[in-house]
């Protein structure tokens, strides 16, 4: 087990016509040893690629991967002592789930049979397949090839385990629960992990810390939690989180911000993180923006809007609401499933200036995060 | 199953059992339409347009001659006057040697061609390559499925003439074996080259579809270039295998050409099974066909054995 580094990693790819395509640009993050780090992202925002340069299955175009502080560029992938879990599994169709599983240990190791058995049933056991070790993939569940391609991993007993969004062709309830079992056997193992996904909410549940990456670029490494509190950015804001956070452009006008549908006054902190900036983006999240039906509103920080559509979701319902009736302009709000509201009902929404986040507009960064009344509370417990 | 019980056991159901089969008679008759009956008769004509040589040659084989051909029609089967085993039993003694000598160039040429073939593609498919350098290799291999054998021979005969075989051989003359059978070397390291390229073609494209992810999972898991291509891309390329041993035999079992060329007589000991069945049932007198058709099936018998032992395989292959 060791500390991976990524320093100013780079990858371009030169396309046909010449052109380069930058695909990885300059990231930098430190994993440590036994952490568990998820890196997300939409589609085609660089995160596979930065894990198959640390699997050695891409070349690095620039910048340096240390593994237990050496480095690894240049080594090919059968000396790297890294083992990884593919998105469709990559069984060996020609192999029972015991061959699989031996596979790794018998080309990398010069490992008696007795004991490479033995560690195969242990990971076995460990994963709850030890009926299912004579069977052919073709005859497994795709629940229980994600097992024996986790399971294929784990006998190796590798430096890191990289994987490569390795719950998305699974159905939901059992993707929850692959999940937990995922993070169990982390833990269990203490084998420091990269986990690449494009879905938010598993990066937010499994990740000791989570690194976002968009076109390429890193946007923030941090803990789940202060990702979503603290967003660095107009982006991370709006990828974590779901229903996502709704964003607002306004202009600075004194001490208040000025929309085209509203005017949100300024708190003396706000008002000096946005000095100088031209354009804010206002953030605020669904679950902060409070719904009440008594209107017409009172306070600055209140606004009369009309319910478009509700979309009831049993714990909560999340609640599209417009400035006007028939409004496509809306923004959503999220409220307490046994909350009855219709849509058509005219009801008041309010920012609490201790949630609202402010962005620059140009560059996207954060000027000014809600407020924590304890930041310890936050942290997770790990 | 239960229906076929309550039929039991009502008395008035066997007028009825009648009247259904009659129902489903008249059912099945009126789904034949026009498109239906068309395709029946072409399907037909077919099956009797290739079977009827088939057919033709396996019952003239057990014909005497020239008795029982003259006197009786081609297809029809042979009067027991006239029938007898004999021209079998002529026809393996006359090929016996000959089988033995195409069995012992067909089948290492087969294997020999499909291994490199497969090797070649996986090395194309697989490996870590510019295409600049890819695309002439490709560009050679492809372009040697197209060069016909007649464009060859001088060239063939030439080259085999230069080379120094007869000597490298010199242990095998010692050990007791006839000088003839440096043609059957010849004609194995002939065939293997030329079906190299098309043994090549179709394991690439069967390669081609291998999943990506798998060949690195096995490279993640320790097993270099040369491991992988043992233990997975050999295993899962059996189907494909079928396919390139099936067709290589049959076209180097059959091929008369190189034989022609290299052996060139029947007389020699070392004369593959083509050679002598040209000859066979050729006299002053005229042709014995029945002699001719009874060595033709007894030619043909391997190939056959071979379509039958990788035949399941084969289909697999052909379908993917």
């Amino acid at each position: 087990m060791a500390r991976l580094e990524l320093d100013d990693v780079r990858k371009v790819f030169t396309d046909d016509d010449g052109s380069d395509i930058v695909a990885v640009d300059d990231v930098t993050v430190d994993i440590e040893d036994g952490d568990f780090l998820v890196l997300v992202g939409p589609s085609g925002c660089g995160k596979s690629t930065t894990l198959r340069m640390v699997a050695g299955l891409e070349t690095v175009t620039d910048g340096d991967i240390r593994l237990g502080g050496r480095s690894i560029v240049g080594q090919k992938p059968q000396d790297r002592d890294i083992a990884m879990v593919f998105q469709s599994y990559a069984l060996y169709p020609h192999m029972t789930t015991r061959e699989n599983m031996s596979f790794g240990l018998e080309e990398s190791t010069d490992m008696a049979d007795a004991e490479i058995d033995e560690r195969v049933e242990n990971a076995a056991d460990l994963l709850d397949i030890p009926e299912l070790l004579d069977r052919k993939p073709s005859e497994l569940s795709g629940g229980q090839q994600q097992r024996v391609a986790l399971g294929r991993a784990i006998v190796r007993e590798p430096e890191v385990f990289l994987m490569d969004e390795p719950l998305s062709n699974l159905d939901a309830k059992l993707r929850s629960q692959m999940r937990t079992e995922l993070q169990r056997i982390q833990e269990d193992l203490g084998t420091t992990t990269v986990y690449v996904t494009h879905d938010q909410t598993e990066a937010m549940t499994m990740g000791d810390r989570i690194a976002i990456l968009d076109g390429g670029e890193l946007q923030q490494v941090g803990t789940p939690l202060e990702c979503y509190h603290r967003p660095a950015n107009h982006f991370v804001a709006g990828f974590i989180g779901e229903p996502a956070m709704n964003f607002f452009d306004a202009t600075v006008e004194g001490d208040r911000l000025v929309t085209d549908r509203f005017e949100y006054p300024l708190t003396a902190d706000m008002r000096e993180a946005v000095e100088g900036a031209d354009g804010v983006t206002l953030g605020v999240r669904p679950e902060d923006i409070e719904v009440t039906a008594d209107g017409p509103a009172s306070d600055d920080d209140e606004f009369d809007t009309v319910v478009d559509v509700v979309e009831p979701m049993g714990n909560e319902n999340a609640v599209y609401l417009g400035f006007e009736a028939d409004s496509r302009d809306t923004f959503v709000a999220t409220v307490g499933g046994m909350r009855r509201i219709d849509a058509g009902e005219s009801v008041v929404a309010r920012f609490p200036s201790d949630a609202v986040h402010l962005f620059d507009a140009a560059s996207g960064d954060a000027l000014h995060n809600r407020s924590l009344e304890d930041a310890a509370d936050t942290e997770p417990r790990i | 199953m239960s229906d076929a019980r309550h039929d039991e056991s009502d008395p008035t159901d066997s007028a009825g059992g009648t009247d259904g089969l009659a129902d489903r008679l008249r059912d099945d008759l009126a789904g034949l339409d026009g498109y239906r009956v068309a395709l029946y008769a072409t399907i037909l004509t077919m099956t009797v347009f290739f079977l009827t040589p088939i057919e033709s040659g396996l019952v003239t084989a057990f014909k005497t001659n020239p008795e029982g051909i003259s006197s009786t029609l081609p297809f029809a089967p042979p009067p027991p006057q006239f029938f007898t085993l004999e021209k079998w039993q002529t026809a393996m003694a006359a090929l016996g040697r000959g089988m033995v000598n195409s069995a012992l160039y067909a089948v290492p040429a087969t294997i020999l061609s499909a291994l490199l073939g497969s090797f070649a593609a996986y090395g194309l498919t697989q490996a870590d390559w510019r295409a600049r350098y890819k695309a002439p290799v490709l560009t050679m291999l492809v372009a040697g499925i197209f060069i016909p054998y007649q464009a060859v021979l001088v060239p063939l005969s030439q080259f085999w003439g230069a080379m120094p075989l007869q000597e490298l051989l010199t242990p095998l003359w010692v050990l007791g074996v006839p000088e003839a059978y440096t043609g059957l070397v010849e004609l194995t390291i002939t065939h293997v080259a030329y079906g190299i390229p098309i043994c090549m073609v179709l394991f690439r494209s069967y390669y081609r579809n291998v999943s990506e992810e798998m060949i690195e999972a096995a490279r993640l898991d320790g097993a270099t270039f040369r491991r992988v291509y043992r233990r997975i891309v050999f295993p899962i390329s059996t189907p494909m295998f079928a396919v390139v041993l099936i067709y290589q035999f049959t076209q180097i079992w059959n091929d008369l050409l190189f034989a022609l060329i290299l052996v060139s007589t029947e007389s020699s000991p070392a004369a593959p099974v083509v050679l002598i069945l040209a000859g066979l049932g050729e006299s002053m007198e005229g042709q014995d066909f029945a002699l001719r058709m009874a060595g033709a099936f007894i030619a043909a018998l391997p190939t056959l054995i071979v379509y039958i032992m990788f035949g399941e395989e084969f289909a697999e292959g052909v379908a993917t």
